[in-house]
């Protein structure tokens, strides 16, 4: 259940940052100055990270993500512990990038962007979930 | 392997799963069906994305300094009985407005204004964040007054790196662009003193007031934005759309034109 609800929040996560990747790459409407916003932060030197945007990073870890999550779900590894340590250990990862960009776009940009945001909503959700499935999984074991 | 489950669910092991599963799949095809539906949406209209309620706030203020300013003037070329009007919304400071200047505007202007297709509007939209940009519309507005308005607006947008934001995209690179604005004058072969005399003093200024009032008026509210035989049409735009959307603008005017009375 939990791993499900990782997979399902990871895919709603996914179409936010198709949607964000696919205004980068200019596919949904066209780069633009704006008086604020989205544009603004999704045009800024802020919005490449290693040579890809960081939308297209966003994009790859939720469906990464979701991968692991959907195989978590079956049954030939859902009483596997290691995926959910996995899964906590890369949503942390998101948690801690997401942070950096809010900082980012708050005091360095001073700009918010909601999709960005909803973005780190979505990702602080599956760490909650994924450690809560790390626990239940420790849990299991203590019993067992 | 179809009795591997754990042992906690033993009890309901039989339909517990498989019904969760069934639901966690519907779940995931409603997100799939939603979030490309939504996506598909943003696409079609792509404005429906942004604005939130502080946004339109900022707008609505940002729009009263506006309020008392006279009829706009946009700086024209070509010919005015064209069967389209493509109008300009720009802000000289703005590097995606440069972007379209340089590499996307002289097939405009050559292929579609200057062929006949159509003619071009310019109306100031300096933005708020561009500390420059009232600068060089000023520059711009006084170049035109010795009829160089488009030489002066090409050396703006080509030099933009020079005087206007630096890469972060947040600085400017000079507090006083004027001596580089100055070099253009002479470069292009303004009386310089003139334009000096005209710069200084913002001759101009209630005219690059009232074309972005227009702008307001309009509802634009990023640069650059075009208007085609008044469809709106937001964002730095690739020749192959501008020019479609101008035959099928040209189509429109002519079918209207001749006003078929009973046909199809």
């Amino acid at each position: 259940m939990r791993r499900m609800t990782i997979a399902a929040l990871a895919l709603i996560g996914a179409f936010v940052a198709l949607y964000l990747t696919m205004y980068k790459m200019g596919a949904i409407g066209h780069l633009a100055c704006g008086l604020g916003g989205c544009e603004r932060v999704n045009t800024s030197s802020w919005s490449i990270f290693v040579g890809a945007p960081v939308a297209a990073w966003g994009l790859a870890f939720y469906v990464v993500t979701f991968l692991v999550a959907l195989a978590g779900t079956s049954a030939r590894y859902a009483a596997r512990p290691e995926l959910s340590y996995l899964l906590a250990a890369m949503s942390f990862v998101g948690v801690a990038f997401s942070a950096w960009l809010t900082y980012l776009e708050l005091y360095v940009i001073e700009a918010i962007c909601k999709y960005c945001v909803s973005s780190a909503v979505i990702v602080t959700l599956i760490f909650l979930v994924s450690v809560a499935d790390v626990m239940a999984h420790r849990r299991t074991n203590q019993t067992s | 392997m179809a009795n591997n489950n754990p042992p906690r669910n033993a009890k309901s092991a039989a339909a517990k799963p498989s019904s969760q599963r069934s639901v966690f799949i519907g779940v995931l095809i409603a997100i799939v069906v939603v979030g490309g539906a939504a996506i598909a949406y943003l696409m079609k209209n792509p404005s429906a994305g942004e604005g939130s309620a502080t946004a339109q706030a900022a707008y609505d203020s940002l729009q009263a300094n506006y309020k008392n300013a006279g009829p706009a003037k946009p700086y024209v070329m070509g010919n005015p009985s064209a069967p389209v009007v493509i109008e300009e919304f720009a802000d000289f400071e703005c590097p995606v407005c440069g972007n379209y200047a340089t590499v996307t505007e002289p097939d405009v202007r050559k292929q579609i204004v200057q062929a006949g297709l159509a003619y071009y509007k310019y109306y100031d939209f300096p933005l708020p964040m561009h500390h420059n940009t009232q600068f060089a519309s000023n520059a711009a507005a006084c170049a035109d007054e010795q009829g160089k308005f488009w030489e002066m607006h090409d050396q703006l947008y080509a030099g933009q790196d020079s005087w206007g934001l630096n890469p972060d995209g947040e600085t400017q690179v000079t507090d006083n662009p004027k001596p580089i604005f100055v070099g253009y004058a002479n470069k292009i072969g303004l009386n310089a003193a003139q334009f000096e005399k005209c710069y200084d003093s913002r001759k101009y200024q209630s005219r690059v007031d009232a074309n972005t009032a227009e702008g307001f008026k309009r509802g634009v509210n990023q640069t650059p934005t075009f208007f085609i035989n008044g469809t709106k049409m937001p964002g730095a735009l690739p020749y192959d759309m501008i020019k479609s959307a101008v035959d099928a603008a040209a189509a429109t005017a002519a079918a209207s034109a001749a006003k078929p009375p009973a046909t199809k």
